[in-house]
């Protein structure tokens, strides 16, 4: 059995982390980093599980339009499904901000603060399915058995907060595939993700075994034998921080009682609006990383009615927007690195297949999609890269789902190619062998 | 001597310029040029080494060394030339990908040939087993077995945790310190070995590589497998019977083609319980039983062992000449008259469904007829009489909504407009619907339909169809709501239909139980599997038929899928990793420690055995015990090796920690075997009984190290972190066992030693008592919030 024992490994390392971690509220050393200094501490990680469709947030083609209705000019790429012509998004596109980026009417609010996000157009992963990319976004691999990025940055970095657990989840329900996606596997299961339903407004209920039917008062007696019993100190403080725990998560988490109906209101009193609220407050208490899947199942997957997108949107738009808003106000937006994007983008041709009662949607599309990032580094303002005329492949400066998660973690201070865990003999990465390090999103 | 070693191990990989080759330029050159420059050698040109490089193709040496500027390499990857550019499609290399080629020329072009397969010949673990030549394990271990003998609690401790996975009674430890004849130790072993709570520990171990669930993994929903339990029984009585390991093996292989051992058809669950990944059946059998990882050779060859891609796709060839097949717990009548009357309830079933589909048909045709009066009723501006009155309640509703998805119905839209608008697109969606049937033909499958190329109505037409004819619309009427609109002879057939299902229904037995397996596929359907090149099911290479692994000899693999032969081959003597492989994981949890630390992988890339004669005395005498697994434990623990003072501790692990919960508060259901539960404060059989789940892993296995079960698990990590601490504040569990044993020992006169005997076996020292009482008296603490104290404290969670 092995034991990996934070004071041991102090001695071990003797990297003079010994007085960081004698702090109160003090921060947990990671095991590796960081590398260099870090441009950013902390990561929200906002998932929009399904596929977002890139030609109806944040990739505008005109060109799509003019031939909204006839097939293009070239011949579709293979995707899951048969698709057809081509199919204009039926949204307004605007220019926003000083740097004049186009963006969809769905996400007019986030828009707003478009000058802060790097908008990625040229968005590439290997397979038009769910699972290999939801496991390549988060995991860095198409099949399962790799750690999920979170569990990478909470081991390389360990978490400034030991209160809290360093890699929060939430989702109402569980996306597909569920826990694998936040799975720790071969590094120590204390950097797996803490999966919370967002769903749930009752704290017990959110976060479990947050409370018994023993008062405070009671453990603080418990605690107080427990010291004298055990022959070392090391068990106590463990249990001594989850009685901490215990009043400090729903201080975060809590936000029926702790937060306002007005600030509720701006994120929008849903799943996903509360959940960002969470993210906020858990990053000021010193998480590592939050990652808020938008919903059960796959709800961006619209294959049949692109116009469920606008619905969708209704909810991830303010939120993403006043997350924005109230990280910039308080200042931890440059310490805080936010990503919106899905597994995946969506066809700019319709899908006529079978599975589909009506064709007003749009198949998965691995050849080409967006995603945005904003704070930690990243230079706002900016477009990086570029899908063809119609949206459909990525040809201009292509960005692997491995480039972000190289970016990522050198933002964070860590190097991809050094952040290794030597498993069943071999050493692994997030980055397998692959990936590079965006400089041009990097301000 | 243990904490240290996974600590190293995380240390950062510091980049040495060796390694430069290995992270920036290998990968490279196998993504992008390996495909037509390494069998193939386009253009004469093959880029499989350092010397192969230098001595070039048609054009000349591809680098020179030094001196990228010269070299021809560097010049086709930078695509100056029209004539030269590389790689010929996907566009150009990223330039820092291009600046990485030129650093690594200049750097001499450094190769690291290192680390190129190994030949068999010099891997270690692939030389024959060797004959002992020392007499006993503490002859190997001198050193260690000199070491001072732990003391007689400790130990008896230490061996019931690690052969039953639960503490000692304090009726046994008294009869243990008693005993003072020199075999009382060896007495309680064969005692341990004994229990049938020895299987079911050694049963959980084993279902750790076997990556053992009770469902099936699904990504969208929980696929329960009532019938997993049959192999998890199966292998917890394996271990208790002491099945012979090679016996054991081959039934996990081939169990169905072994004669006259329709006893071990079970562990066909090994394969029959798959996640079902693409190289699930090669990657646990390799690295279960052979700790050979075979798996990742199924793009290029291994890079580190001998094992070509064939040896993948050959293995891979037999498993896909099999298919799931369930083996039925019944006598074959009770088997025909289930799946007799199952098939007659589905035709019943769907000759009702049949009729009422038509029949609600007629029904939404009359209401479509009649839409301008529903339409005007609804508004209020004309009459109800005549009008059906759940639907013109459906009517009013929908003419309230606010969100429809088209625009045909406003307060200006007349009514008779409306109803020929509905006619209309109830006429085009049957055209589609017609079409669209000729385009796919009758039963297409789910990839027919996800390439097949419809026509549909037009969104907003299609939406307009949907509120009124699809689930819920305003003319539908459910199976549930139809009876009232039959009469006479409707509805006379009707109840006949319907009685004729609940007829079936009722004479429908419970389902038999069955075995999760796999069998061979029928000949006919049997095929020779080609390579995959780099691992891209469409680029195909050669056949890779049947053949066991070149690096342990190979030799065909013929008869039916091969399994039989596969299976002889794996459990032989012969055969160098299988009994190595089996006597280190058991080393492993005796010892918290492998003799090689790397239980899956003894190929190059894994650790070295710390004590090769150790491994092969132990691997030897294992095959020559007829491979006893019990009498290999007896040989260990009687070992003085196992029996000294250790100075680090072993956290219990999940099922440890909560059977011990269970069975010191008295509440263990002690029943072996049996179906799945949830582990809730309610269920009181061991953690071995709780349902494991490879799409949801139950939080309290998941917050204390259990191994994800979607992969073979070499072995278990313990961590120690603050939530699983707050599992022992508020946890029901924890409180269910303080409550329990609160009342177990309340009549006893001395409660705190009672508790003290139950949970640690020992007294309370007088300092331990005297902190018990001030709790329980003046601190004014409950006997189950002290109890919940000692369940937290060290000696409770740790194991010396």
């Amino acid at each position: 059995m092995k034991i990996i024992n934070r004071r041991e490994m102090l001695a071990t390392f003797g990297c003079g982390f010994g007085a960081l971690a004698s702090r109160a509220m003090a921060a947990t050393p990671g095991a590796a980093g960081p590398h260099h200094t870090p441009k950013a501490k902390h990561v929200i990680y906002l998932f929009l599980n399904g596929g977002l469709s890139q030609v109806d947030s944040f990739d505008p083609k005109p060109m799509l339009t003019k031939y909204n209705g006839k097939p293009l000019p070239v011949s579709n790429l293979k995707t899951e499904r048969r698709t057809g012509n081509a199919f204009g998004s039926p949204f307004q596109f605007k220019k926003y901000g000083q740097s004049g980026i186009e963006v969809s009417e769905i996400f007019a609010k986030t828009a707003e603060h478009i000058d802060e996000f790097a908008v990625i157009r040229s968005m590439h992963t290997e397979r038009p399915n769910h699972e290999p990319s939801l496991f390549m976004l988060n995991c860095g691999h198409v099949l399962p058995g790799r750690p999920s990025m979170g569990s990478w940055l909470t081991y390389g970095l360990g978490t400034e907060n030991r209160n809290l657990p360093g890699f929060v989840v939430m989702c109402p329900g569980v996306p597909i595939i569920g826990p694998q996606l936040w799975s720790s596997t071969f590094l120590p299961s204390e950097y797996q993700g803490v999966h919370l339903a967002s769903n749930e407004r009752e704290i017990e209920k959110l976060v479990p075994f947050v409370r018994g039917k023993r008062s405070l008062e009671e453990q603080r007696r418990q605690l107080d034998l427990l010291g004298k019993l055990n022959k070392d100190d090391q068990g106590i403080k463990a249990m001594e921080t989850a009685y901490r725990m215990q009043t400090e998560a729903p201080e975060v988490l809590d936000i029926k009682s702790k937060v306002t109906p007005q600030e509720i209101e701006r994120y929008g009193d849903t799943d996903f609006g509360r959940g960002c609220i969470m993210a906020r407050r858990l990053v000021e208490k010193g998480v590592r990383m939050v990652q808020i899947y938008y919903g059960n199942g796959q709800p961006w997957d619209n294959h049949e009615d692109i116009m469920t997108h606008k619905k969708l949107a209704a909810g991830a738009d303010p939120a993403i927007a006043a997350l924005i808003a109230d990280l910039k106000s308080s200042g931890l937006l440059k310490d805080t690195i936010v990503i919106v994007g899905g597994e995946f983008g969506r066809t700019p041709t319709v899908e006529t297949s079978g599975l589909v009662p009506v064709q007003f949607g749009r198949d998965h599309n691995n050849h080409g999609f967006s995603m945005i990032m904003a704070g930690g580094g990243i230079k706002g303002g900016t477009v990086y890269g570029a899908t063809d005329d119609f949206g459909f492949k990525a040809e201009e400066k292509p960005v692997h789902p491995h480039d972000i998660q190289a970016t990522v973690l050198h933002l964070m201070g860590l190097d991809h190619t050094r952040l290794t865990y030597r498993y069943s003999g071999r050493d692994f990465r997030l980055t397998d062998v692959e990936g590079s390090v965006l400089h041009g999103v990097i301000a | 001597m243990k904490r240290g070693l996974l600590l190293c191990a995380a240390l950062p990989s510091i980049v040495a310029a060796s390694d430069f080759f290995e992270m920036k330029i290998r990968p490279v050159l196998a993504k992008n040029c390996f495909a037509c420059h390494t069998k193939s050698k386009m253009g004469g040109l093959d880029l499989s080494s350092r010397a192969a490089l230098l001595a070039g193709g048609k054009s000349g040496p591809a680098i020179k060394p030094g001196t990228p500027s010269e070299s021809l390499l560097v010049k086709a990857i930078r695509q100056e030339d029209p004539h030269l550019k590389m790689p010929p499609s996907g566009g150009k290399l990223p330039d820092n990908v291009i600046a990485d080629f030129e650093t690594w020329i200049k750097d001499g072009a450094k190769w690291t040939d290192a680390k190129a397969p190994a030949t068999a010949e010099k891997l270690w673990s692939l030389q024959p087993v060797a004959p002992p030549k020392s007499k006993s394990i503490d002859d190997i271990l001198k050193a260690a077995a000199s070491q001072p003998k732990t003391d007689k609690r400790t130990l008896l401790r230490r061996v019931t945790y690690d052969l039953t996975g639960l503490p000692p009674t304090p009726a046994e430890m008294d009869a243990f310190l008693a005993d003072k004849a020199p075999d009382a130790y060896a007495k309680v072993v064969d005692r341990l070995l004994a229990s049938p709570h020895y299987g079911e520990r050694w049963g959980r171990h084993w279902l750790d590589v076997a990556r053992y669930s009770d469902d099936k993994l699904d990504s969208e929903r929980d696929a329960p497998r009532p019938n997993a339990k049959y192999y998890r029984d199966w292998v917890t009585k394996a271990f208790n019977d002491d099945l012979p390991y090679d016996t054991f093996v081959k039934a996990h292989i081939a169990a169905d083609a072994m004669k006259n051992r329709p006893d071990l058809l079970p562990a066909l669950g090994f394969y029959g319980l798959s996640p079902e990944f693409q190289d699930d059946r090669v990657d646990v059998t390799t690295r279960g039983f052979m700790a050979f990882t075979v798996a990742c050779a199924q793009c290029h060859d291994h890079k580190f062992d001998p094992i070509p891609t064939k040896d993948f796709y050959a293995l891979q060839g037999v498993f896909n000449n099999t298919e799931l097949h369930e083996y039925p717990l019944a006598e074959k009548a009770i088997v025909d008259e289930y799946d007799r009357k199952k098939k007659d309830l589905e035709a019943r079933e769907k000759d009702l469904k049949d009729f009422e589909n038509v029949q609600a048909g007629a029904l939404a045709n009359i209401f479509t007829h009649q839409t301008a009066r529903f339409l005007e009723a609804a508004r209020g501006t004309g009459p109800a009489d005549g009008l059906d009155k759940d639907v013109l309640e459906r009517w009013k509703k929908y003419l309230a909504r606010t969100n429809r998805e088209h625009k045909y119905l406003d307060a200006s839209t007349k009514p008779e407009d409306f109803q020929k608008l509905l006619l209309e697109t109830d006429a085009e969606k049957k055209d589609v619907d017609d079409k669209n049937h000729i385009t796919l033909g009758s039963a297409p499958n789910r990839e027919d339909l996800s390439q097949a190329n419809l026509l549909s109505l037009a969104r907003e037409k299609f939406f307009l169809w949907r509120d009124f004819y699809h689930n819920n619309g305003v003319y539908t009427v459910t199976a549930a709501k139809l009876p009232p609109y039959l009469t006479g002879e409707f509805k006379a057939h009707h109840e006949y239909l319907a009685k004729r299902v609940e007829e079936a229904k009722k004479a429908l037995p419970k389902q038999y139980p069955f075995l999760h397996g796999i069998a061979d596929k029928p000949e006919k359907d049997r095929k020779v599997m080609k390579i995959h090149i780099r691992g891209n099911p469409q680029n195909l290479g050669e056949e890779a038929p049947p053949v066991f692994l070149t690096a342990l000899g190979g030799g065909a693999l013929t008869t039916g899928s091969g399994r039989l032969e596969l299976a002889e081959k794996v459990a032989s003597r012969d055969n160098p990793l299988t009994a190595r492989v089996m006597v280190n994981r058991i080393w492993l949890e005796h010892f918290g420690e492998g003799i090689v630390k790397t239980p899956s992988n003894f190929g190059n890339l894994g650790e070295r055995p710390t004590n090769p004669e150790l491994l092969d005395f132990l691997a030897f005498r294992f095959m020559d015990n007829g491979w006893s697994v019990k009498k290999l434990h007896r040989e260990i623990l009687l070992s003085q090796a196992y029996q000294t003072a250790r100075s680090e501790r072993r956290r219990l692990d999940a099922e440890a920690m909560r059977d011990s919960l269970l069975f010191t508060s008295g509440s263990l259901d002690t029943k072996i075997g049996g179906d799945a539960e949830p582990i809730t404060e309610k269920n009181r059989r061991r953690t071995l009984y709780g349902s494991v789940s490879r799409r949801r892993l139950d939080p309290m296995l998941a917050l204390f190290d259990f191994p994800n079960p979607n992969q073979t698990s070499e072995q278990r990590i313990t961590t120690d972190v603050p939530l699983q601490r707050l599992f022992l504040l508020n946890s029901p569990i924890v409180m269910q066992a303080c409550d329990d044993l609160a009342k177990r020992i309340e009549n006893e006169k001395d409660r705190v030693t009672a508790a003290y005997r139950i949970l640690f076996q020992r007294e309370p020292t007088s300092k331990e008592k005297q902190l018990a009482n001030t709790f329980l008296t003046s601190a004014k603490g409950t006997l189950p919030e002290y109890l919940q104290v000692l369940y937290s404290s060290d000696e409770f969670l740790y194991l010396n």
